[in-house]
């Protein structure tokens, strides 16, 4: 037992170390280019030049670097992270491959909440992203509710009240939008589709303090998912309080992917991508697969920020539309290698 | 005690120097329309502009040479779209404005999204918040700005004329008996026309027609129903809509013979950015409207 522990360990810290350097370079390359121009190469020089006390310090790069582009890569970074752990955590409770946050309607639900909240004019936090955790909550009870009855949630009857909660969420925020009048419109438009363009050090603070525990509290309950995995009389045979487990698992993952939708919109099909690519590179182990999704998920979401931001000429693309282009293509090639 | 001495002197030089800093430096500090308080340099010479509107108006004080940043869609004057873009008016480009080195960044309340405002102060970079709500307040935010930009006669200039235009057609419009019903149409697809909290109500008033959509909702959206039982005199169509031509727009209105204003054949296209840009350019605007709804004014005088 005590061998298997440590070469589970020696696994994480493999597996991490690895991501880790990929989270790394999409980190120093999202430092180095933005909108202010210049070529990749002087930009990190610039980076480096923070750490080496280099005489070419330019305060104003400077000021860029770390008070524009740094926050919103380490924002980016902590919304990769929450998005691609809750796609992990959705997959394994449900037993279906294609569970994402934002397929559920999850993302949807807690969009409608932080719209009411903005409108009602609450405070980003915690005003808002209460109101976010409130509709999570709602669409995932629907969810449940309406794909009830079955021990084992099957994919189809799962999927399609996902999208039905998801249509209904949409028609939703549109009524909301309708009714609106003002300028913030166009603020909750650029939001719908993610924004990371507003990142502030605060703001990515309070996340990190709000995402950070429920990271280790699932990462605690790893095992219990692995046991849960191998049937209900198997998880409960091992002392896994299944319901328990199950609970306190979807309550933390729908909080974390409110608090995300609350600071920067909703971003589409990162639960789906991160955690299948990974599950086909490291297999089915949750206790080496959350940490593995969080630093993963995290670089991922760093390196579509860095194409949302570089792609076009002038101005950016909403990031996410470039997860969705990617996501979705792959979302359909997995629901057709699930049906074969 | 000498040392005390010393230390006391330093102190009083030090101070000292923060006082003549603070009274005859560089920084001056006045109250912008979002009432805040904002340390200005007396006289910037890198001014970003977060706003179509303020880019006319820096280009109509002929201040043109301290602009070092305009918004994507400051198209007039032409040579304005030479200068380097900073995003959209409510989709700031944070990063590019911080790259251009502002001394000074010309803001619109309730326009600017007051997110990024607050972020570019945080940054140093003083934003003044101009508010052109209506006509009166267009005049005051080029007094503004040329009183920021040390171009307070030039200012007065431009106010002065408009004033006077604005006068004249007041003087032109008091003989009038009747308002014609003016329908004016910003969208086409759904249809959208104006309340009374725009620049275009007032535009109408002030032309002498009558805004048949005046309300409390300043965008309404109407149906064509609702427009043929208003039976407008004048049907104006802005070129807001991109993409569709006014001639299509026009033969959709001219299936409805019932229409004075299609009876008439008084549908007229206007220049959007001339009547809903607040700029010294708004006066074109008027008096083209003049022209539009009231003809028979200009015909009378010589």
């Amino acid at each position: 037992m005590n061998s298997l522990k440590s070469h589970v360990i020696k696994r994480i810290f493999a597996v991490c170390t690895v991501l880790s350097i990929f989270l790394l370079c999409a980190m120093i390359l999202g430092l180095s280019t933005g909108s202010s121009g210049g070529e990749i190469l002087t930009g990190i020089k610039m980076v480096f030049s923070f750490f080496t006390d280099d005489a070419s310090h330019d305060a104003m790069m400077q000021t860029i670097i770390w008070q524009i582009r740094f926050p919103r890569v380490l924002l980016a970074a902590l919304v990769g992270a929450t998005l691609s752990l809750g796609g992990l955590v959705f997959q394994a409770l449900l037993r279906n491959p294609l569970a994402e946050p934002y397929i559920l309607g999850i993302s949807g639900g807690s969009a409608i909440g932080a719209i009411l909240g903005i409108l009602v004019g609450l405070s980003r936090f915690p005003g808002v992203a209460g109101t976010a955790f409130i509709g999570s909550m709602g669409t995932l009870a629907l969810v449940l509710v309406m794909a009830s009855g079955q021990t084992v949630l099957k994919k189809d009857s799962l999927l399609l009240s996902g999208v039905m909660v998801n249509a209904f969420c949409s028609a939703v925020i549109m009524f909301l939008i309708s009714l609106t009048q003002d300028s913030r419109i166009h603020n909750i438009l650029f939001w719908l589709m993610g924004d990371l363009s507003l990142a502030e050090m605060n703001q990515v603070m309070i996340l990190a303090a709000t995402v950070l525990p429920c990271f280790l509290l699932i990462f605690c309950l790893s095992n219990s998912m692995n046991l849960m995995l191998l049937g209900k009389e198997m998880a409960g045979s091992m002392g896994v309080n299944i319901k328990a487990v199950t609970i306190i698992l979807l309550v933390t993952t729908s909080f974390m992917i409110s608090s995300t939708v609350s600071q920067c919109g909703l971003v589409g099909f990162v639960g789906l991508v991160m955690p299948h690519l990974l599950r086909l590179l490291l297999g089915p182990d949750h206790r080496v697969m959350v940490p593995a999704c969080i630093v993963g998920g995290a670089g991922f979401m760093v390196a579509c920020d860095l194409l949302a931001r570089t792609l076009p000429q002038h101005g950016e693309i909403p990031i996410g539309v470039i997860t969705a282009m990617i996501g979705a293509p792959l979302f359909i090639f997995l629901l057709k290698r699930s049906k074969s | 005690m000498v040392k005390k001495l010393f230390k006391f002197l330093g102190a009083l030089i030090f101070s000292l120097f923060f006082i003549l800093q603070n009274g005859y430096g560089s920084d001056r500090e006045v109250i912008d329309r979002l009432g805040r308080v904002v340390r200005v340099p007396i006289d910037p010479v890198r001014v970003v502009s977060l706003a179509p509107s303020v880019t006319e108006v820096v280009f109509a004080l002929g201040q043109d040479q301290k602009l070092k940043g305009v918004t994507q869609f400051s198209n007039y004057p032409p040579e304005a779209v030479n200068f380097p873009r900073v995003g959209s008016y409510v989709h700031l480009d944070v990063e590019k404005i911080v790259s251009l080195r502002p001394d000074l960044c010309l803001a619109i309340k309730d326009g600017n999204p007051i997110d990024a405002i607050r972020r570019l102060e945080r940054l140093n970079i003083p934003v003044y918040a101009v508010d052109p709500r209506n006509l009166d307040a267009v005049m005051e935010m080029i007094s503004d700005i040329g009183d920021l930009l040390d171009a307070v006669r030039q200012a007065e200039m431009i106010i002065k004329d408009m004033k006077e235009r604005i006068e004249k057609v007041k003087t032109l419009v008091s003989r009038i008996q009747e308002r014609p019903k003016v329908f004016f149409q910003i969208g086409v697809a759904p249809i959208v026309s104006v309340g009374t909290q725009t620049f275009l109500h007032e535009l109408i008033t002030l032309a002498g027609g009558y805004n048949l959509t005046q309300g409390g909702v300043s965008y309404p959206r109407m149906t064509v129903e609702q427009v043929l039982a208003m039976g407008p005199d004048v049907l104006i169509i802005t070129s807001m809509t991109r993409g569709q031509s006014f001639e299509s727009v026009k033969a959709q209105w001219k299936r409805w013979e019932s229409i004075p204003a299609v009876k008439n054949n008084r549908i007229y296209l206007v220049d959007s950015d001339i009547v809903d840009r607040p700029s010294p350019r708004l006066v074109d605007g008027l008096e083209m409207l003049v022209h539009y709804i009231n003809p028979e004014l200009l015909k009378q005088t010589p």
